[in-house]
């Protein structure tokens, strides 16, 4: 479904991800996992179009991906939410989830996507119309959550879902991630919590000052000596 | 929900026909004058509020498209070309100009478009102050009439504000919003930031060429350079953060309570007035973010909590009754 081949990413003159390779199939949860600044969140960026690559391919559902405008990515079906969540503070909860559904392919079905996201965050349902700056952390990212999903994507990127979560939301993130998997979405996840993902995950790469230096089954990767000394102690 | 807006919608009305039955009551040319220089800045500040307030991008040089709609305007119409096309010929002259301003400033992120606009102005007001020294006669003189001008200037400001009103609930209108809550996470929905600036910036210079346009019908005698002068941006940008940026209704009451409080100011302190209005500038941005407007609003939160609390009150008090009655 998303295929990278030999991509580099410079900042500047500073190169920030080194010929990484990785797929993601349909269907799958995959985890992207390593420590700070080791590029994962950069590495994001260019799949959406948002910061563009030095050379490499990106390829999504059989289409070059690497050159295209971040709005053309979303209008086939890739959706990305943002690290933190970025919501807009300053709209309500609807309208935050109306913007979610801008794109021309996603705006038909806006009604019929909004009754999908109320079933799955039914908190949302409640505070439609309070303004997204006085919801709480977990509120937030069920919100960052929900907008991506009222595009429709067939792959849903997430940075950090449990980003400056407690541990219990956490969890409950998780379950969700899940959730929506099993309904069919495919999911490219994006983690310093390396345990949960490890455990949710299918398949996970492992990122480390901008290569790839491990890749196997998520439940592998948990017993992998160099995964267990650096993350898990 | 809905008695409320019937109430705004009877208000507006009254207030607009009392505008348009006001020079016909009041034939007095000065106040005539006055209502006119209230509804320019309400022109520029609303029109300034488009892009800067619901977009998020600080235009700091609005001064350059009202420049460039009364220059064009009233070259045109100085040299025989006819009223309506020289009028017109402003808004579209200004939207030209905004978009070789905007499509290679936005591409920047950052500080690049407020110092290019500033910039922009600046370097119009001398050009054409070099080019265009001379002193600029209206055609009209001969027949100059007040009343056709203030119904253009009246006319011309519910269409900035209508247009305001309907742009901000559409779809570009959440759009623009989007981008100025967060333009990474807009993108990342596929909200183009450029496109919206660009067209938000589009629509704030077409209103602000237009109000150079009918200032250049209105004015009698002025130098070419004259509206680009800085005043006619930090003015109205001024009126904007005063009555609350990112609403409808904000340039409007920022436009009235400045162009008021200036005139009586004049009258009592001369020149002084400015140091007034930079310390009332900081003040509101510092402890009213919101404007003018964040008043009213905290007024009415503060309203519906009080009533809620009284109806908690009573249902507490009834559930009190009911408990005792149980009891006995």
């Amino acid at each position: 479904m998303l295929n990278l081949e030999n991509v580099n990413i410079f900042y500047k003159e500073l190169q920030a991800i080194w010929s990484v390779s990785l797929n993601v199939q349909k269907g799958e949860i995959v985890a992207l996992i390593g420590p700070n600044g080791a590029g994962k969140t950069t590495l994001l960026r260019v799949i959406s179009g948002l910061h563009r690559c030095a050379s490499g391919k990106i390829d999504f559902l059989g289409r070059q991906i690497e050159k295209e405008a971040p709005e053309k990515i979303v209008e086939y079906g890739l959706s990305q939410v943002p690290e933190g969540g970025k919501i807009f503070t300053g709209m309500s909860v609807l309208e935050n989830l109306e913007l979610g559904a801008f794109v021309k392919r996603a705006r038909k079905e806006k009604n019929q996507n909004l009754e999908w996201v109320y079933e799955i965050f039914p908190r949302l349902a409640e505070r439609k119309s309070q303004q997204a700056g006085t919801l709480s952390g977990g509120e937030r990212q069920m919100l960052a959550i929900g907008r991506a999903l009222m595009s429709k994507p067939q792959l849903l990127m997430l940075d950090e879902p449990s980003f400056g979560l407690a541990p219990i939301l956490v969890e409950r993130m998780f379950e969700t991630i899940e959730k929506i998997n099993h309904e069919g979405l495919t999911i490219f996840l994006v983690e310093q919590n390396v345990q949960s993902s490890l455990e949710l995950a299918h398949r996970a790469y492992l990122l480390e000052n901008g290569r790839i230096v491990g890749e196997g089954k998520g439940k592998d990767l948990l017993t992998f000596e160099s995964v267990r000394s650096s993350y898990l102690g | 929900m809905k008695k409320n807006n019937i109430i705004k919608l009877i208000l507006i009305i009254v207030v607009v026909a009392l505008l348009v039955v006001l020079p016909l009551v009041i034939k007095n040319d000065s106040t005539i004058n006055l209502v006119i220089l209230v509804l320019l800045y309400i022109l520029l500040a609303s029109s300034w509020n488009i892009l800067g307030g619901y977009t998020g991008q600080t235009n700091l040089g609005h001064a350059a498209f009202f420049g460039v709609g009364s220059l064009t305007t009233r070259l045109l119409w100085v040299n025989g070309v006819p009223f309506l096309l020289s009028f017109l010929a402003g808004g579209v002259v200004a939207v030209i100009l905004a978009l070789i301003i905007g499509a290679p400033a936005f591409k920047l992120r950052g500080v690049y478009f407020a110092i290019g606009t500033l910039a922009l102005a600046q370097m119009l007001n001398l050009t054409v102050g070099n080019i265009l020294p001379e002193m600029s006669y209206n055609p009209d003189l001969a027949n100059y009439q007040l009343l056709p001008r203030y119904y253009l200037f009246l006319g011309l400001t519910l269409i900035t504000i209508l247009t305001a009103a309907i742009l901000v609930k559409s779809r570009i209108g959440l759009g623009m919003m989007a981008v100025r809550e967060g333009e990474d996470a807009a993108e990342s929905l596929g909200i183009s930031a450029l496109k919206h600036k660009l067209i938000a910036l589009s629509i704030s210079a077409f209103f602000a060429g237009m109000a150079g346009a009918a200032f250049a019908y209105y004015h009698v005698s002025f130098y070419y350079y004259m509206p680009f002068g800085s005043e006619w941006t930090f003015d109205p940008m001024m009126m904007a953060y005063i009555g609350g940026t990112g609403t409808i209704i904000g340039p409007i009451i920022g436009a009235v309570f400045f162009v008021l409080l200036k005139q009586l100011l004049v009258w009592n302190v001369g020149e002084y007035h400015l140091i007034i209005f930079g310390t009332l500038f900081i003040l509101i941005v510092l402890f009213l973010p919101g404007g003018l407007v964040e008043i009213w609003q905290k007024f009415r939160t503060f309203l519906t909590k009080k009533t809620k609390r009284r109806k908690k009150v009573l249902l507490k008090a009834t559930i009190q009754n009911e408990d005792g009655i149980q009891r006995e």
